[in-house]
């Protein structure tokens, strides 16, 4: 933290916890704020270290696992901050040439 | 004399048995496809029946609860938010309950039942705070509608719950509500108390590591029990040898309440979720790349077959004599449970995805 400076308030205050010892104080997430609270890259491999163990065909599991935000990076947040992302896209295996890439958008 | 009694005991026995079968209901598969219908599907016939749109439900359509009676289906839509009560008939939003409101937003995440005498829905929530700049956590609940209370619904109560529940289901007699997270929860409905606790994630069985479990889905209706798969490995093994790694079953007796763990293969291959058999009750049945067939009672698998691909659930008729294969993609894969043979396909509609929504089967 020595190299780094707080440039606004929020980061001025994570460094104030981390000097007073209370960064730990975090609650414990589920899947509400957001794509970013679970991090499960196994869609890319099975447990066993191999792929046979994954959804065959892989869009089998696409709307499965983005409707619940199960899979953070790969996929658009439909949970709350893309709801349409697969509007007109029914099925996925079908579909999935209508699924486009999201950007943030200035507020 | 003798042979001409025996049969017309038989003949007695088979007036009997039509006469039962003229007056029972027929099995209907109620499911949910994207972006936002339910499906209701004459099992026998295998024709799609009723399909009704429900308002104001993308992304689609979760766990889906019918009431005692199956006449209205109460389904977790519009991004986890709302439950929408819908009439089986007429297709008609008979119910609807908007959980969030003004700066506190509600998800119902899965776990959803209805009181065996129908007089309350219970859901599973999680909110969130929304400041300017930062969500605050809020604690989990178990909200309670009135069912009948139409549209613009609002709890009657809320009480506190564990986090991390996924699946909820009333005992048979109501006075409990059992719930699957970190461990199995007994609750009881009127005050939150935690009645009695199955240990999973916190077992302390000699030999064994706690064991994985993800399970969403809704479908003991059949049998009464509850039962999902989970995966374990003995800590008195090498981990690098395949037979440290056990596939187990739990199963809940939503009658008795009689918890049971038992392993009942090696892991080699996974299931998303399970159904016992109301019959043959020492069978269950686990879905996902296979369909297997698994003894209960000797923890030994009876057999399996690969599937032509990935499906989340599995529910099974009240003769026991098939199985009904969903979620995922856009088909219903039907199954003998003697056999493991594929006796029929029903395809979705449009042939949109089942993707996560429940696959329930009601009698009319």
């Amino acid at each position: 933290m020595k190299r780094l400076k707080p440039l606004n308030a929020k980061a001025e205050l994570l460094v104030t916890a981390a000097v007073e010892g209370t960064v730990e104080e975090v609650y414990l997430m589920q899947n509400m704020a957001g794509c970013t609270t679970t991090l499960d890259p196994g869609w890319e491999v099975d447990p066993f270290g191999g792929v046979s163990s994954l959804c065959q065909p892989m869009e089998a599991d696409l709307y499965g696992c983005a409707d619940p935000c199960w899979w953070p990076a790969q996929v658009a947040d439909t949970l709350n901050t893309y709801p349409d992302w697969n509007d007109g896209a029914p099925s996925a295996s079908r579909d999935w040439r209508l699924l486009q890439s999201v950007f943030p958008t200035d507020k | 004399m003798a042979k001409k009694i025996v049969l017309l005991a038989a003949a007695g026995l088979l007036a009997l048995g039509l006469g039962v079968s003229a007056g029972q209901a027929d099995d209907f598969i109620l499911t949910g496809v994207k972006p936002g219908k339910l499906v209701l599907i004459d099992a026998k016939a295998r024709e799609i029946v009723k399909v009704h749109d429900i308002p104001n439900s993308a992304p689609g359509v979760l766990t889906i609860t019918p009431s005692p009676d199956g006449k209205i289906a109460y389904a977790l839509v519009n991004r986890w938010e709302s439950i929408s009560g819908i009439d089986l008939e007429s297709g008609e939003e008979v119910f609807r309950a908007d959980m969030s409101s003004g700066d506190e937003r509600v998800k119902g995440l899965v776990a959803m039942d209805i009181a065996p005498d129908g007089s309350e829905l219970a859901v599973f929530q999680s909110a969130v705070k929304l400041g300017l700049g930062e969500y605050e956590v809020q604690p989990t609940r178990i909200a309670f509608y009135d069912p009948k209370a139409g549209k613009g619904a609002k709890p009657t109560r809320t009480i506190p719950a564990p986090r991390q529940i996924v699946l909820m289901m009333y005992s048979k007699d109501g006075s409990k509500l059992y719930a699957l997270g970190r461990d199995v929860f007994a609750i009881d409905p009127k005050d939150g108390k935690i009645l009695e606790t199955f240990k999973t994630q916190s077992w302390d069985r000699p030999n064994f590591y706690p064991p994985d479990i993800i399970d969403v889905w809704s479908q003991w209706e059949q049998s009464g029990i509850f039962s999902t798969p989970y995966y374990t490995a003995r800590s008195d093994m090498d981990l690098s040898d395949p037979a440290a790694y056990w596939t187990g079953m739990l199963t809940l007796d939503l009658a008795s309440g009689e918890f049971k763990l038992r392993e009942v293969e090696n892991t080699e291959v996974f299931y998303f979720s399970t159904v016992v058999n109301p019959v043959r009750r020492n069978e269950a049945y686990g879905v996902y790349n296979t369909v297997a067939k698994l003894d209960l009672d000797a923890g030994k698998s009876l057999g399996s077959t690969e599937l032509d691909h990935s499906y989340y659930d599995v529910n099974v008729a009240s003769d026991g004599s098939e199985i009904y294969i969903g979620g995922t993609m856009g088909n219903i894969a039907i199954y003998s449970t003697e056999t493991l043979e594929r006796i029929g396909n029903i395809e979705m509609p449009g042939g949109a995805d089942m993707a996560l929504a429940s696959l329930r089967i009601i009698q009319r």
